[in-house]
């Protein structure tokens, strides 16, 4: 048994995993914030979330690679949005973490670094899901 | 092991069970002394991770041993990510019950180390089950 054998048995795990220990990131800075964290410091993450999900809804067969033949450009256009969906996200996040360093009535710099932990780790994630699936 | 006998094998095969109770009771007293010992009942939420741990092996995966093979089953990958997902709250709830200041470093450490010893239970369990029972007789 191969390292890629492995990685297809226990890639979904392992994805699990570092989506668990994202949002945990997330709601230990929600928690020990003392100020309450506003809505919109929740959507990065939400969105990164989406934003796993939707490469993830993709059949790797369907995608093709075809220099000749027109592709499946609805294919190509999902996971455009979806690549765009994730560097908003990621972009948000560190947009934010600016934000709650340079204010001092927004919450601390940890919920702002919690922030862009969780959307590294929740692409991560989508990352490793999509590698784990044999071809 | 083909030279025991086989009265000996069932003699080392109840060891093995034996042990494995051990260490699910080793767990549960960790547990229940990270909070009687301080008179606090939030580590109890670490519980919660280990009644929803076995869950989506209950509910999607069957009673095949997909979860050790590769598979292109969605409902046998999706079992697997909600499977790493709530192991991570076993290490994740006494971490953030910690930064609160909710807990200590004492009733910490117990957590973490109940949580180690049902792991390990569960691997041992995992690694007895591959036993051939025909290799008795």
């Amino acid at each position: 048994m191969d390292l890629l054998e492995l990685w297809a048995i226990f890639g979904p795990g392992v994805a699990g995993a570092v989506f668990g220990a994202g949002w945990w990131i997330w709601l230990d800075a929600v928690v020990c914030s003392t100020v309450t964290v506003p809505f919109l410091h929740y959507l990065p993450g939400i969105f990164a979330s989406l934003a796993a999900l939707m490469f993830n809804c993709v059949r790797k067969e369907d995608i093709d690679y075809s220099p000749y033949d027109e592709g499946e450009w609805r294919l190509k256009l999902w996971l455009f949005i979806a690549y765009v969906v994730s560097f908003v996200s990621l972009a948000g996040s560190a947009g934010l973490l600016i934000q709650d360093s340079l204010d001092k009535s927004a919450p601390s710099v940890w919920t702002g670094v919690a922030g862009v932990l969780q959307c590294v780790f929740v692409l991560i994630c989508g990352l490793v899901y999509w590698t784990s699936h044999p071809e | 092991m083909a030279d025991l006998p086989g009265y000996l094998h069932a003699c080392l095969n109840t060891g093995k069970l034996a042990s494995l109770a051990i260490l699910v009771s080793g767990g549960i007293v960790l547990q229940i002394l990270a909070c009687a010992l301080y008179n606090n009942w939030w580590p109890m939420l670490s519980v919660l991770t280990y009644v929803l741990l076995p869950m989506p092996l209950l509910f999607f995966a069957g009673s095949d041993d997909s979860i050790f093979s590769e598979s292109d089953n969605s409902w046998v990958n999706f079992t697997k990510f909600l499977t790493g997902a709530s192991t991570v709250g076993g290490i994740a709830i006494p971490s953030i019950l910690k930064h609160a200041g909710v807990i200590g470093w004492g009733a910490f450490a117990m957590e973490l180390s109940s949580y180690f010893v049902f792991g390990m239970a569960v691997i041992c369990y995992l690694w007895m089950s591959g036993d051939d029972d025909y290799s008795i007789l």
